[in-house]
Protein backbone atom coordinates (compact mmCIF):
# COMPACT_ATOMS: atom_id res chain seq x y z
CA UNK A 1 0.00 0.00 0.00
CA UNK A 2 3.05 2.49 0.40
CA UNK A 3 3.05 2.55 -3.60
CA UNK A 4 -0.03 4.63 -3.24
CA UNK A 5 -0.54 8.42 -1.50
CA UNK A 6 -3.86 8.95 -0.09
CA UNK A 7 -4.98 12.73 -1.30
CA UNK A 8 -8.27 12.91 0.13
CA UNK A 9 -11.62 11.04 0.63
CA UNK A 10 -13.84 11.34 -1.61
CA UNK A 11 -16.96 9.23 -0.50
CA UNK A 12 -18.57 7.22 1.97
CA UNK A 13 -19.56 4.02 -0.31
CA UNK A 14 -21.92 1.75 1.06
CA UNK A 15 -19.46 -0.93 2.02
CA UNK A 16 -16.70 1.40 3.17
CA UNK A 17 -14.76 4.28 2.84
CA UNK A 18 -13.07 5.43 -0.44
CA UNK A 19 -9.96 7.74 -0.92
CA UNK A 20 -8.90 9.47 -4.40
CA UNK A 21 -4.97 8.22 -4.49
CA UNK A 22 -2.08 8.41 -6.59
CA UNK A 23 0.26 5.60 -7.53
CA UNK A 24 3.81 7.07 -6.90
CA UNK A 25 5.44 5.60 -9.11
CA UNK A 26 3.62 6.31 -11.91
CA UNK A 27 1.30 8.92 -10.98
CA UNK A 28 -2.00 7.70 -12.01
CA UNK A 29 -4.71 8.96 -9.95
CA UNK A 30 -7.06 5.52 -8.03
CA UNK A 31 -9.73 5.12 -6.28
CA UNK A 32 -9.17 3.20 -3.17
CA UNK A 33 -11.73 1.33 -1.65
CA UNK A 34 -10.83 -0.57 1.86
CA UNK A 35 -13.15 -3.38 2.19
CA UNK A 36 -14.45 -4.76 5.95
CA UNK A 37 -13.83 -8.24 4.52
CA UNK A 38 -11.10 -8.67 7.54
CA UNK A 39 -9.02 -12.53 7.23
CA UNK A 40 -10.19 -15.06 9.52
CA UNK A 41 -8.24 -18.18 10.84
CA UNK A 42 -10.16 -19.69 7.19
CA UNK A 43 -8.01 -16.95 4.86
CA UNK A 44 -9.80 -15.13 2.63
CA UNK A 45 -13.80 -15.16 3.04
CA UNK A 46 -15.14 -17.22 0.59
CA UNK A 47 -17.63 -14.43 -0.49
CA UNK A 48 -15.33 -12.08 -0.73
CA UNK A 49 -13.44 -14.13 -2.53
CA UNK A 50 -16.15 -14.60 -5.15
CA UNK A 51 -17.07 -10.94 -4.73
CA UNK A 52 -13.69 -9.52 -6.10
CA UNK A 53 -13.51 -12.32 -8.78
CA UNK A 54 -16.84 -11.30 -9.87
CA UNK A 55 -15.67 -7.79 -10.24
CA UNK A 56 -12.56 -8.67 -11.69
CA UNK A 57 -14.64 -10.13 -14.63
CA UNK A 58 -17.01 -7.63 -14.85
CA UNK A 59 -15.08 -4.67 -15.26
CA UNK A 60 -13.79 -5.92 -18.25
CA UNK A 61 -16.06 -4.36 -19.70
CA UNK A 62 -15.77 -0.11 -20.65
CA UNK A 63 -18.90 0.57 -19.28
CA UNK A 64 -17.86 -0.33 -15.75
CA UNK A 65 -15.19 1.21 -13.48
CA UNK A 66 -12.22 -0.92 -13.90
CA UNK A 67 -10.67 -2.77 -10.95
CA UNK A 68 -6.90 -2.51 -11.05
CA UNK A 69 -6.00 -4.62 -8.56
CA UNK A 70 -6.27 -5.67 -5.03
CA UNK A 71 -3.69 -5.06 -2.23
CA UNK A 72 -3.47 -7.00 0.92
CA UNK A 73 -2.03 -4.98 3.92
CA UNK A 74 -1.36 -5.90 7.51
CA UNK A 75 -3.85 -3.77 9.64
CA UNK A 76 -2.40 -2.90 12.85
CA UNK A 77 -3.16 -5.88 15.08
CA UNK A 78 -1.45 -7.77 11.88
CA UNK A 79 -4.67 -8.73 10.30
CA UNK A 80 -4.63 -8.64 6.79
CA UNK A 81 -6.86 -6.32 5.15
CA UNK A 82 -8.02 -5.90 1.17
CA UNK A 83 -7.81 -2.96 -0.75
CA UNK A 84 -9.46 -2.66 -4.32
CA UNK A 85 -7.68 -0.24 -6.47
CA UNK A 86 -10.56 1.02 -9.03
CA UNK A 87 -9.46 3.61 -12.07
CA UNK A 88 -10.60 7.24 -10.27
CA UNK A 89 -12.69 9.64 -12.66
CA UNK A 90 -13.15 13.02 -11.69
CA UNK A 91 -16.65 13.18 -10.97
CA UNK A 92 -20.44 11.30 -10.76
CA UNK A 93 -23.57 11.94 -12.21
CA UNK A 94 -24.74 13.07 -9.16
CA UNK A 95 -22.01 15.94 -8.75
CA UNK A 96 -22.60 16.53 -12.58
CA UNK A 97 -26.24 16.59 -12.66
CA UNK A 98 -25.94 19.29 -9.36
CA UNK A 99 -23.50 21.41 -11.09
CA UNK A 100 -26.68 22.11 -13.97
CA UNK A 101 -28.99 22.45 -11.26
CA UNK A 102 -26.92 24.90 -9.03
CA UNK A 103 -24.18 26.13 -10.50
CA UNK A 104 -23.34 29.96 -11.87
CA UNK A 105 -24.87 29.33 -14.87
CA UNK A 106 -27.73 26.41 -14.26
CA UNK A 107 -28.70 24.85 -17.77
CA UNK A 108 -30.50 21.21 -18.57
CA UNK A 109 -28.44 18.85 -20.09
CA UNK A 110 -27.71 18.74 -23.40
CA UNK A 111 -30.10 16.16 -25.12
CA UNK A 112 -27.15 14.20 -26.88
CA UNK A 113 -25.57 13.91 -23.39
CA UNK A 114 -28.68 12.09 -22.02
CA UNK A 115 -29.06 10.12 -24.80
CA UNK A 116 -25.34 9.05 -24.77
CA UNK A 117 -25.12 8.67 -21.04
CA UNK A 118 -28.39 6.57 -21.10
CA UNK A 119 -26.75 4.52 -23.43
CA UNK A 120 -23.32 3.75 -21.90
CA UNK A 121 -25.38 3.51 -18.62
CA UNK A 122 -27.53 0.58 -20.45
CA UNK A 123 -24.34 -1.11 -22.12
CA UNK A 124 -22.88 -1.57 -18.52
CA UNK A 125 -26.00 -2.41 -16.98
CA UNK A 126 -26.55 -5.67 -19.95
CA UNK A 127 -22.92 -6.65 -19.26
CA UNK A 128 -23.78 -7.00 -15.70
CA UNK A 129 -27.05 -8.97 -16.60
CA UNK A 130 -25.64 -11.17 -19.22
CA UNK A 131 -23.42 -12.57 -16.41
CA UNK A 132 -26.48 -12.95 -13.78
CA UNK A 133 -25.12 -10.25 -11.90
CA UNK A 134 -27.85 -8.10 -10.31
CA UNK A 135 -26.55 -4.68 -9.18
CA UNK A 136 -29.27 -3.46 -7.32
CA UNK A 137 -27.99 -0.17 -5.68
CA UNK A 138 -27.69 2.03 -9.22
CA UNK A 139 -27.81 5.75 -7.98
CA UNK A 140 -26.24 8.81 -9.94
CA UNK A 141 -23.79 8.52 -6.91
CA UNK A 142 -22.67 5.24 -8.27
CA UNK A 143 -22.20 6.43 -11.73
CA UNK A 144 -18.57 8.21 -12.36
CA UNK A 145 -18.14 10.35 -15.08
CA UNK A 146 -15.61 12.07 -16.85
CA UNK A 147 -16.84 15.28 -18.00
CA UNK A 148 -14.53 16.13 -21.06
CA UNK A 149 -14.70 12.63 -22.82
CA UNK A 150 -18.12 12.00 -22.41
CA UNK A 151 -17.68 8.35 -20.25
CA UNK A 152 -20.03 7.28 -17.83
CA UNK A 153 -19.47 4.28 -15.92
CA UNK A 154 -21.18 1.71 -13.29
CA UNK A 155 -19.51 1.63 -10.05
CA UNK A 156 -19.56 0.14 -6.27
CA UNK A 157 -20.65 -3.15 -8.40
CA UNK A 158 -20.13 -6.84 -6.93
CA UNK A 159 -20.58 -6.60 -3.25
CA UNK A 160 -23.73 -5.59 -3.23
CA UNK A 161 -24.63 -8.91 -4.25
CA UNK A 162 -22.94 -10.88 -1.22
CA UNK A 163 -25.09 -8.94 1.49
CA UNK A 164 -28.99 -7.49 0.98
CA UNK A 165 -28.69 -3.96 0.35
CA UNK A 166 -29.24 -2.37 3.70
CA UNK A 167 -31.51 0.69 4.79
CA UNK A 168 -28.41 1.98 6.40
CA UNK A 169 -24.22 1.62 5.25
CA UNK A 170 -22.22 0.80 7.70
CA UNK A 171 -21.27 4.50 8.51
CA UNK A 172 -24.58 5.38 9.53
CA UNK A 173 -25.77 7.37 5.93
CA UNK A 174 -29.00 6.81 4.75
CA UNK A 175 -28.93 4.61 1.50
CA UNK A 176 -31.20 6.48 -0.43
CA UNK A 177 -34.86 4.88 -1.59
CA UNK A 178 -35.16 7.60 -4.55
CA UNK A 179 -34.24 4.19 -7.20
CA UNK A 180 -35.42 1.36 -5.56
CA UNK A 181 -38.00 -0.82 -7.61
CA UNK A 182 -41.63 -0.70 -6.44
CA UNK A 183 -41.36 -4.67 -5.53
CA UNK A 184 -38.18 -4.34 -3.57
CA UNK A 185 -39.91 -1.73 -2.07
CA UNK A 186 -43.25 -3.92 -1.46
CA UNK A 187 -40.98 -6.64 0.47
CA UNK A 188 -40.67 -8.77 -2.97
CA UNK A 189 -38.22 -11.74 -2.22
CA UNK A 190 -37.65 -13.15 -5.88
CA UNK A 191 -36.80 -9.54 -7.58
CA UNK A 192 -34.27 -9.94 -10.96
CA UNK A 193 -32.94 -7.79 -13.30
CA UNK A 194 -35.88 -5.71 -13.04
CA UNK A 195 -34.95 -3.85 -10.29
CA UNK A 196 -32.06 -2.43 -12.03
CA UNK A 197 -34.00 -1.66 -14.85
CA UNK A 198 -36.54 0.87 -12.69
CA UNK A 199 -33.61 2.56 -11.01
CA UNK A 200 -32.25 3.18 -14.87
CA UNK A 201 -35.44 4.88 -15.53
CA UNK A 202 -35.35 6.91 -12.35
CA UNK A 203 -32.02 7.87 -13.47
CA UNK A 204 -33.23 8.39 -16.79
CA UNK A 205 -35.37 11.09 -15.49
CA UNK A 206 -33.57 12.96 -13.37
CA UNK A 207 -31.20 13.74 -16.07
CA UNK A 208 -33.92 15.34 -17.86
CA UNK A 209 -35.59 16.61 -15.01
CA UNK A 210 -32.34 17.68 -12.90
CA UNK A 211 -34.18 16.29 -9.86
CA UNK A 212 -35.10 13.45 -8.57
CA UNK A 213 -38.11 11.83 -10.15
CA UNK A 214 -39.17 10.13 -6.45
CA UNK A 215 -37.78 11.42 -3.69
CA UNK A 216 -39.00 9.55 -1.26
CA UNK A 217 -37.70 9.94 2.41
CA UNK A 218 -39.35 6.94 3.45
CA UNK A 219 -40.54 3.41 2.14
CA UNK A 220 -44.04 4.35 2.54
CA UNK A 221 -43.40 8.08 1.09
CA UNK A 222 -41.34 6.52 -2.06
CA UNK A 223 -44.45 3.92 -3.17
CA UNK A 224 -46.86 7.00 -2.16
CA UNK A 225 -44.34 8.92 -4.73
CA UNK A 226 -44.65 6.22 -7.49
CA UNK A 227 -48.28 5.72 -7.25
CA UNK A 228 -49.12 9.56 -7.56
CA UNK A 229 -47.24 9.56 -10.61
CA UNK A 230 -48.17 6.13 -12.13
CA UNK A 231 -51.38 5.60 -10.69
CA UNK A 232 -51.63 2.73 -7.62
CA UNK A 233 -50.82 -0.61 -9.33
CA UNK A 234 -53.59 -3.04 -9.70
CA UNK A 235 -53.57 -6.68 -10.28
CA UNK A 236 -54.80 -6.34 -13.91
CA UNK A 237 -51.47 -4.23 -14.44
CA UNK A 238 -49.37 -6.29 -12.54
CA UNK A 239 -50.51 -9.71 -11.60
CA UNK A 240 -49.74 -10.59 -8.29
CA UNK A 241 -48.93 -7.39 -6.41
CA UNK A 242 -51.70 -7.70 -3.80
CA UNK A 243 -50.58 -10.79 -2.42
CA UNK A 244 -46.54 -9.19 -2.00
CA UNK A 245 -45.12 -8.72 1.55
CA UNK A 246 -45.78 -5.30 1.97
CA UNK A 247 -49.07 -4.42 -0.07
CA UNK A 248 -51.70 -2.61 1.65
CA UNK A 249 -54.75 -0.92 0.73
CA UNK A 250 -53.17 2.64 -0.76
CA UNK A 251 -55.27 5.40 -2.04
CA UNK A 252 -56.17 4.42 -5.39
CA UNK A 253 -54.73 7.25 -7.57
CA UNK A 254 -54.79 7.94 -11.53
CA UNK A 255 -51.73 7.45 -13.83
CA UNK A 256 -50.97 10.86 -14.63
CA UNK A 257 -49.28 11.61 -17.87
CA UNK A 258 -46.04 10.48 -17.94
CA UNK A 259 -44.65 13.06 -20.05
CA UNK A 260 -45.27 16.18 -18.20
CA UNK A 261 -42.91 14.85 -15.60
CA UNK A 262 -39.76 14.86 -18.00
CA UNK A 263 -40.21 18.30 -20.12
CA UNK A 264 -38.81 18.50 -23.08
CA UNK A 265 -37.88 15.08 -23.41
CA UNK A 266 -38.95 14.11 -27.07
CA UNK A 267 -41.71 11.13 -27.39
CA UNK A 268 -39.51 8.34 -28.46
CA UNK A 269 -37.68 9.54 -24.91
CA UNK A 270 -40.75 9.18 -23.15
CA UNK A 271 -41.70 6.15 -24.54
CA UNK A 272 -38.42 4.29 -23.64
CA UNK A 273 -38.53 5.91 -19.62
CA UNK A 274 -42.27 4.60 -19.42
CA UNK A 275 -41.39 1.02 -20.37
CA UNK A 276 -38.34 1.24 -17.90
CA UNK A 277 -41.38 2.05 -15.41
CA UNK A 278 -43.96 -0.66 -16.04
CA UNK A 279 -44.57 -1.84 -12.76
CA UNK A 280 -44.75 -5.45 -13.59
CA UNK A 281 -40.91 -6.60 -13.25
CA UNK A 282 -41.42 -9.25 -16.16
CA UNK A 283 -42.99 -6.67 -18.42
CA UNK A 284 -40.48 -3.87 -17.85
CA UNK A 285 -37.82 -3.37 -20.77
CA UNK A 286 -34.40 -5.39 -20.83
CA UNK A 287 -31.41 -3.22 -20.49
CA UNK A 288 -30.32 -5.16 -23.55
CA UNK A 289 -34.01 -4.21 -25.75
CA UNK A 290 -33.67 -0.92 -24.16
CA UNK A 291 -30.17 -0.62 -26.69
CA UNK A 292 -32.18 -0.99 -29.68
CA UNK A 293 -34.97 1.20 -28.73
CA UNK A 294 -35.89 4.26 -31.58
CA UNK A 295 -34.62 6.98 -28.77
CA UNK A 296 -31.03 5.51 -29.51
CA UNK A 297 -31.79 5.89 -33.11
CA UNK A 298 -29.96 9.01 -33.35
CA UNK A 299 -27.12 8.14 -31.51
CA UNK A 300 -23.67 7.16 -33.35
CA UNK A 301 -24.10 3.60 -31.90
CA UNK A 302 -20.22 2.82 -33.69
CA UNK A 303 -18.55 4.77 -31.08
CA UNK A 304 -19.47 2.57 -28.49
CA UNK B 1 -20.48 -19.29 -11.56
CA UNK B 2 -21.11 -17.44 -14.49
CA UNK B 3 -22.19 -18.16 -17.70
CA UNK B 4 -20.62 -16.07 -20.76
CA UNK B 5 -17.31 -17.42 -22.07
CA UNK B 6 -16.90 -15.41 -24.45
CA UNK B 7 -16.80 -12.37 -22.28
CA UNK B 8 -15.39 -13.45 -19.39
CA UNK B 9 -11.12 -12.92 -18.04
CA UNK B 10 -10.91 -16.30 -19.16
CA UNK B 11 -11.16 -15.57 -23.14
CA UNK B 12 -8.82 -12.72 -22.69
CA UNK B 13 -6.54 -14.97 -20.72
CA UNK B 14 -6.33 -17.79 -23.46
CA UNK B 15 -2.33 -17.98 -24.16
CA UNK B 16 -0.41 -19.35 -26.97
CA UNK B 17 1.33 -23.01 -26.48
CA UNK B 18 4.95 -21.56 -26.53
CA UNK B 19 4.04 -19.09 -24.27
CA UNK B 20 2.61 -22.05 -21.57
CA UNK B 21 5.99 -23.89 -22.40
CA UNK B 22 8.28 -21.78 -20.73
CA UNK B 23 10.31 -23.10 -17.77
CA UNK B 24 11.36 -20.17 -15.68
CA UNK B 25 15.01 -19.09 -15.18
CA UNK B 26 15.30 -20.17 -11.67
CA UNK B 27 13.93 -23.52 -12.66
CA UNK B 28 15.97 -23.96 -15.48
CA UNK B 29 19.27 -23.12 -13.54
CA UNK B 30 18.49 -26.39 -11.51
CA UNK B 31 18.07 -28.18 -14.63
CA UNK B 32 14.71 -28.60 -15.02
CA UNK B 33 13.92 -29.57 -18.57
CA UNK B 34 10.60 -28.65 -20.49
CA UNK B 35 9.37 -32.01 -20.19
CA UNK B 36 10.04 -32.46 -16.83
CA UNK B 37 8.14 -29.33 -16.27
CA UNK B 38 4.92 -30.44 -18.20
CA UNK B 39 5.86 -34.02 -15.97
CA UNK B 40 5.52 -32.05 -12.66
CA UNK B 41 2.35 -29.96 -13.29
CA UNK B 42 0.70 -33.74 -14.84
CA UNK B 43 1.83 -35.23 -11.36
CA UNK B 44 0.39 -32.18 -9.12
CA UNK B 45 -2.85 -32.39 -11.17
CA UNK B 46 -3.09 -36.03 -10.25
CA UNK B 47 -2.38 -35.21 -6.68
CA UNK B 48 -5.45 -31.98 -6.96
CA UNK B 49 -7.39 -35.20 -7.91
CA UNK B 50 -6.77 -37.42 -5.32
CA UNK B 51 -7.02 -34.89 -2.66
CA UNK B 52 -10.32 -33.42 -4.20
CA UNK B 53 -11.47 -37.44 -4.07
CA UNK B 54 -10.64 -37.74 -0.11
CA UNK B 55 -12.62 -34.16 0.91
CA UNK B 56 -15.30 -35.17 -1.45
CA UNK B 57 -15.34 -32.35 -4.46
CA UNK B 58 -16.83 -32.11 -7.24
CA UNK B 59 -14.65 -32.74 -10.65
CA UNK B 60 -15.57 -29.03 -11.05
CA UNK B 61 -13.54 -28.20 -8.07
CA UNK B 62 -10.61 -29.87 -9.30
CA UNK B 63 -10.65 -28.68 -13.19
CA UNK B 64 -10.68 -25.31 -11.16
CA UNK B 65 -8.00 -25.91 -9.11
CA UNK B 66 -5.58 -27.28 -11.44
CA UNK B 67 -6.28 -24.45 -14.12
CA UNK B 68 -4.83 -22.16 -11.39
CA UNK B 69 -1.88 -24.59 -10.62
CA UNK B 70 -1.06 -24.02 -14.76
CA UNK B 71 -2.12 -20.53 -14.57
CA UNK B 72 0.34 -19.69 -11.24
CA UNK B 73 3.28 -21.17 -13.49
CA UNK B 74 2.88 -19.44 -16.66
CA UNK B 75 3.92 -16.74 -14.26
CA UNK B 76 5.96 -17.99 -11.02
CA UNK B 77 8.68 -20.69 -10.93
CA UNK B 78 8.42 -23.89 -8.88
CA UNK B 79 11.72 -22.84 -7.42
CA UNK B 80 9.47 -20.09 -5.47
CA UNK B 81 6.30 -21.74 -5.78
CA UNK B 82 6.97 -25.30 -4.27
CA UNK B 83 4.33 -27.55 -6.18
CA UNK B 84 3.86 -29.40 -3.36
CA UNK B 85 2.06 -26.63 -1.54
CA UNK B 86 0.86 -24.96 -4.62
CA UNK B 87 -1.12 -28.06 -5.38
CA UNK B 88 -3.32 -27.80 -2.24
CA UNK B 89 -3.79 -24.51 -2.25
CA UNK B 90 -5.35 -24.51 -5.28
CA UNK B 91 -7.42 -26.74 -4.19
CA UNK B 92 -8.47 -25.10 -1.19
CA UNK B 93 -8.80 -21.62 -2.95
CA UNK B 94 -10.77 -23.35 -5.63
CA UNK B 95 -13.18 -24.82 -3.26
CA UNK B 96 -13.87 -21.43 -2.01
CA UNK B 97 -14.47 -19.88 -5.64
CA UNK B 98 -17.03 -22.97 -6.48
CA UNK B 99 -18.88 -22.44 -3.74
CA UNK B 100 -17.68 -26.04 -1.48
CA UNK B 101 -15.63 -24.61 0.95
CA UNK B 102 -13.28 -27.70 2.20
CA UNK B 103 -11.38 -26.44 5.71
CA UNK B 104 -7.57 -26.02 5.74
CA UNK B 105 -7.50 -28.75 8.40
CA UNK B 106 -9.20 -31.31 6.37
CA UNK B 107 -6.92 -31.08 3.56
CA UNK B 108 -3.89 -31.08 6.22
CA UNK B 109 -5.22 -34.09 7.28
CA UNK B 110 -5.58 -35.94 3.87
CA UNK B 111 -1.96 -34.49 2.67
CA UNK B 112 -0.94 -36.34 5.68
CA UNK B 113 -2.58 -39.48 5.19
CA UNK B 114 -1.69 -39.51 1.49
CA UNK B 115 2.20 -39.15 1.69
CA UNK B 116 4.62 -40.59 4.39
CA UNK B 117 6.78 -37.83 2.66
CA UNK B 118 8.11 -35.29 4.71
CA UNK B 119 8.06 -32.97 1.83
CA UNK B 120 4.86 -32.69 1.19
CA UNK B 121 4.22 -31.87 4.40
CA UNK B 122 2.71 -28.82 4.87
CA UNK B 123 1.08 -26.94 7.49
CA UNK B 124 -2.49 -24.73 7.35
CA UNK B 125 -0.45 -21.70 8.34
CA UNK B 126 1.67 -22.39 5.22
CA UNK B 127 -1.97 -23.02 2.53
CA UNK B 128 -2.99 -19.52 3.83
CA UNK B 129 -0.02 -17.99 3.28
CA UNK B 130 0.11 -19.50 0.01
CA UNK B 131 -3.42 -18.33 -0.53
CA UNK B 132 -2.27 -15.05 -0.92
CA UNK B 133 0.83 -15.39 -2.99
CA UNK B 134 -1.51 -17.38 -5.58
CA UNK B 135 -4.03 -14.92 -5.14
CA UNK B 136 -1.55 -12.35 -6.05
CA UNK B 137 0.09 -14.22 -8.97
CA UNK B 138 -3.59 -15.06 -10.13
CA UNK B 139 -4.22 -11.20 -10.19
CA UNK B 140 -7.47 -12.11 -8.57
CA UNK B 141 -8.79 -13.96 -11.56
CA UNK B 142 -10.60 -16.89 -10.57
CA UNK B 143 -14.16 -17.36 -12.75
CA UNK B 144 -12.69 -19.92 -15.19
CA UNK B 145 -14.81 -21.97 -17.99
CA UNK B 146 -14.80 -25.97 -18.45
CA UNK B 147 -15.67 -28.34 -21.14
CA UNK B 148 -18.60 -29.74 -19.40
CA UNK B 149 -21.12 -27.63 -19.56
CA UNK B 150 -20.42 -26.88 -23.41
CA UNK B 151 -19.92 -31.20 -23.90
CA UNK B 152 -23.77 -31.95 -22.31
CA UNK B 153 -25.23 -29.42 -24.55
CA UNK B 154 -23.30 -30.50 -27.45
CA UNK B 155 -24.28 -34.35 -26.89
CA UNK B 156 -27.69 -33.60 -26.11
CA UNK B 157 -28.24 -31.03 -29.45
CA UNK B 158 -26.09 -34.49 -31.41
CA UNK B 159 -28.59 -37.07 -29.91
CA UNK B 160 -25.70 -38.89 -29.08
CA UNK B 161 -25.79 -38.38 -24.95
CA UNK B 162 -24.83 -42.29 -24.70
CA UNK B 163 -21.24 -41.05 -25.44
CA UNK B 164 -21.27 -38.83 -21.99
CA UNK B 165 -19.65 -41.13 -19.62
CA UNK B 166 -17.09 -41.70 -22.72
CA UNK B 167 -16.14 -38.16 -23.21
CA UNK B 168 -16.59 -37.11 -20.06
CA UNK B 169 -13.68 -38.90 -18.94
CA UNK B 170 -11.61 -37.38 -22.06
CA UNK B 171 -12.66 -33.72 -20.78
CA UNK B 172 -11.22 -35.11 -16.70
CA UNK B 173 -7.92 -36.11 -18.53
CA UNK B 174 -7.28 -32.97 -20.76
CA UNK B 175 -6.66 -31.65 -17.16
CA UNK B 176 -3.29 -33.31 -17.04
CA UNK B 177 -2.13 -31.41 -19.77
CA UNK B 178 -2.35 -27.36 -20.50
CA UNK B 179 -5.27 -27.43 -23.07
CA UNK B 180 -7.22 -25.57 -20.38
CA UNK B 181 -4.81 -22.23 -21.06
CA UNK B 182 -4.74 -22.26 -24.65
CA UNK B 183 -8.15 -23.31 -26.33
CA UNK B 184 -11.69 -22.25 -25.51
CA UNK B 185 -13.64 -25.06 -23.20
CA UNK B 186 -16.08 -25.60 -26.01
CA UNK B 187 -13.27 -26.22 -28.72
CA UNK B 188 -11.92 -28.77 -26.03
CA UNK B 189 -15.24 -30.28 -25.31
CA UNK B 190 -16.07 -30.84 -29.39
CA UNK B 191 -12.34 -32.42 -29.47
CA UNK B 192 -13.24 -34.90 -27.06
CA UNK B 193 -16.59 -35.55 -28.58
CA UNK B 194 -14.87 -36.36 -31.83
CA UNK B 195 -12.20 -39.10 -30.17
CA UNK B 196 -15.07 -40.38 -28.65
CA UNK B 197 -16.85 -40.47 -31.90
CA UNK B 198 -13.78 -42.03 -33.94
CA UNK B 199 -13.47 -44.47 -31.18
CA UNK B 200 -16.79 -46.01 -31.51
CA UNK B 201 -16.70 -45.37 -35.37
CA UNK B 202 -19.83 -43.08 -35.03
CA UNK B 203 -20.21 -41.18 -38.42
CA UNK B 204 -20.59 -37.28 -37.60
CA UNK B 205 -19.39 -35.69 -40.37
CA UNK B 206 -22.29 -33.93 -41.12
CA UNK B 207 -23.29 -32.67 -37.25
CA UNK B 208 -19.46 -31.23 -37.45
CA UNK B 209 -20.04 -29.63 -40.58
CA UNK B 210 -23.55 -28.04 -39.32
CA UNK B 211 -21.28 -26.23 -36.44
CA UNK B 212 -19.32 -24.24 -38.86
CA UNK B 213 -16.17 -24.89 -36.48
CA UNK B 214 -12.70 -24.96 -37.44
CA UNK B 215 -12.40 -28.73 -37.65
CA UNK B 216 -8.79 -28.50 -38.20
CA UNK B 217 -8.27 -26.90 -34.74
CA UNK B 218 -10.92 -29.64 -33.27
CA UNK B 219 -8.39 -31.82 -35.21
CA UNK B 220 -5.06 -30.56 -33.65
CA UNK B 221 -6.32 -30.68 -29.95
CA UNK B 222 -7.54 -34.10 -30.82
CA UNK B 223 -3.97 -35.01 -31.72
CA UNK B 224 -2.69 -33.66 -28.50
CA UNK B 225 -5.19 -35.57 -26.50
CA UNK B 226 -4.41 -38.92 -28.26
CA UNK B 227 -0.28 -37.75 -28.50
CA UNK B 228 -0.30 -37.26 -24.47
CA UNK B 229 -2.03 -41.01 -24.09
CA UNK B 230 0.87 -42.09 -25.91
CA UNK B 231 3.43 -40.47 -23.92
CA UNK B 232 2.08 -41.77 -20.97
CA UNK B 233 2.67 -45.54 -21.67
CA UNK B 234 6.45 -44.19 -20.43
CA UNK B 235 5.80 -42.68 -16.97
CA UNK B 236 6.43 -43.85 -14.11
CA UNK B 237 6.73 -42.50 -10.46
CA UNK B 238 10.76 -42.37 -10.71
CA UNK B 239 10.75 -39.90 -13.27
CA UNK B 240 8.45 -37.68 -11.72
CA UNK B 241 10.71 -37.80 -8.42
CA UNK B 242 13.85 -37.54 -10.59
CA UNK B 243 12.21 -34.46 -11.77
CA UNK B 244 10.66 -32.67 -8.45
CA UNK B 245 14.30 -33.23 -6.50
CA UNK B 246 15.99 -30.93 -8.84
CA UNK B 247 14.27 -28.40 -7.92
CA UNK B 248 15.58 -29.64 -4.08
CA UNK B 249 13.23 -26.65 -2.57
CA UNK B 250 12.03 -28.45 1.01
CA UNK B 251 15.17 -29.34 2.85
Amino acid sequence: MDKYEKLEKVGEGTYGKVYKAQDKTTGQLVALKKTRLEMDEEGVPPTALREIALLQMLSQSLYLVRLLCVEHVDNKNGKPLLYLVFEYLDTDLKKFIDSHRKGPNPSPLAPTLIQSFLYQLCKGVAHCHSHSVLHRDLKPQNLLVDKDKGILKIADLGLGRAFTVPLKSYTHEIVTLWYRAPEVLLGSTHYSTGVDMWSVGCIFAEMVRRQALFPGDSELQQLLHIFRLLGTPSEDQWPGVSSLRDWHEYPQWKPQNLARAVPNLEPEGVDLLSKMLQYDPASRISAKAALDHPYFDSLDKSQY
Amino acid sequence: MAANFWASSHYKQLMEQEEVDVVHSPDKEKGLTLDEFKLIKMHMANYIAKLAQSVKVRQRVVATAVTYMRRVYTRKSMSEYDPRLVAPTCLYLASKAEESTVQARLLVFYIKKQYNDEKYRYEIKDILEMEMKILEALNYYLVVYHPYRPLSQLLQDAGMTEMTQLSWGLVNDTYKMDLILIYSPYMIALACIYIATVLKEKDTTAWFEELRVDMNVVKNISMEILDFYDSQKILNEERISAAINKLALKP
